[in-house]
């Protein structure tokens, strides 16, 4: 027989099983092998091989399950237990930055006027001015920063 | 499957302790299997067993219910490992160049049993176990993830994170070591 027809049968013999094969290959497959013993060994190996591989039972260690399970509840509890703080440093945001809008008239009218009274260049009050906006965003973001760090180091630990 | 699927992720994204207990108790065998198979250690499989569920818990929210949800597990705990082999390599770096750490890092992994032969017994290292454990991990992954997890090419390349013409390479190549260790092994 021709080697080709082996080296097809033995390509189909995998393919099948890997990503699969069209009808007309398989017809073509199976009467290859009903008349060819050597590629019919291959299938019946590969399948056997394949079975073993199954079949392999690897026992489970004692309670790992419950341990797993112990650990995740804890952090689990954990997680909750921070998520009112961070919604909580959110919501001191929120409002924070709605009365420094609502405000901003206001302040920039005291800022003006403490400027003057002190004799201050107006850049350096217009700067204070915008300090006063950016310093809840700032904080914001050093908590936020830190809270991940601490994050990160936890999950080092961790591994 | 699609509605299955949504409601897990749904339940990931809410953190919901029954649910996580329900799917460690489901995915335990199948998850520490694949991690035998790819660390070198019985002990260390149990500390990714445990690393990889606080994972799913912290990170469930990125899980959106578009692919099996061991497709997603599986990433995980794979993600863990090579994050871990990257540490160890560095840490073997550090070892070797500084002198204050003494006699360089010894590579004991090329050493080590693998983590097949670990686990069995002294009876079952002999015959088929033995020919299996002869076969790369990469493609005993790859093996393992087609035939017992049965998941598909497609999902494979999700895990591996790496291109389908990769995943079935591997497969085709795994296939041909698995046949022939079993031959081996018979012989």
């Amino acid at each position: 027989m021709n080697e080709n027809l082996h080296a097809r049968a033995e390509k189909l013999i995998a393919q099948e099983r890997v990503e699969g094969i069209s009808q007309a290959e398989r017809d073509w497959l199976a009467g290859h092998l009903h008349e060819c013993p050597a590629c019919s060994q291959v299938a019946q190996q590969t399948n056997d091989a394949l079975r073993t591989l199954r079949g392999l039972a690897i026992p489970l260690p004692r309670g790992l399950t419950a341990r797993t399970q112990f650990r995740v509840q804890l952090r689990a509890q954990e997680l909750r237990e921070r998520e009112p703080k961070r919604r909580l440093l959110w919501i001191m945001c929120v409002m924070s930055w709605g009365l420094g809008i609502a405000t901003a008239p206001y302040v920039w009218r005291a800022f003006e006027w403490a400027g003057e009274r002190i004799g201050l260049p107006r850049l350096v009050w217009e700067m204070g001015f915008g300090l006063w906006w950016t310093i809840p965003a700032l904080i914001a973001g050093a908590v936020v920063l830190m809270e991940n760090l601490r994050l990160a180091h936890e999950n080092d630990l961790h591994e | 499957m699609a509605d299955d699927t949504k409601a897990l992720a749904q339940g990931l994204k809410r953190r919901d302790p029954d649910l996580l207990d329900q799917l460690i108790e489901q995915y335990q065998y199948r998850l520490f299997r694949y991690l035998l198979y790819l660390t070198s250690s019985r002990e260390r499989a149990e500390d990714f067993f445990q690393e990889t569920w606080i994972r799913v818990l912290e990170r469930g929210h990125q899980y959106d219910g578009k692919y099996k949800f061991e497709a997603w597990l599986f990433r995980i705990a794979r993600n863990l490992v090579i994050d871990w082999q990257r540490q160890k390599k560095m840490q073997s770096l550090d070892a070797l160049t500084d002198p204050e750490e003494g006699a360089p890092m010894e590579f004991a992994a090329l050493n080590q049993p693998s983590p097949l032969n670990l686990v069995l017994t002294a009876e079952e290292k002999t015959g088929v176990h033995a020919s299996l454990d002869r076969i790369p991990t990469a493609y005993r992954e790859v093996l393992l993830l087609r035939f017992q997890e049965e998941l598909g090419l497609e999902e494979i390349a999700g895990v591996l994170a790496a291109p389908l013409s990769t995943v079935k390479s591997r497969l085709y190549r795994g296939l041909e070591a698995l046949r022939s260790a079993m031959q081996g092994g018979a012989a």
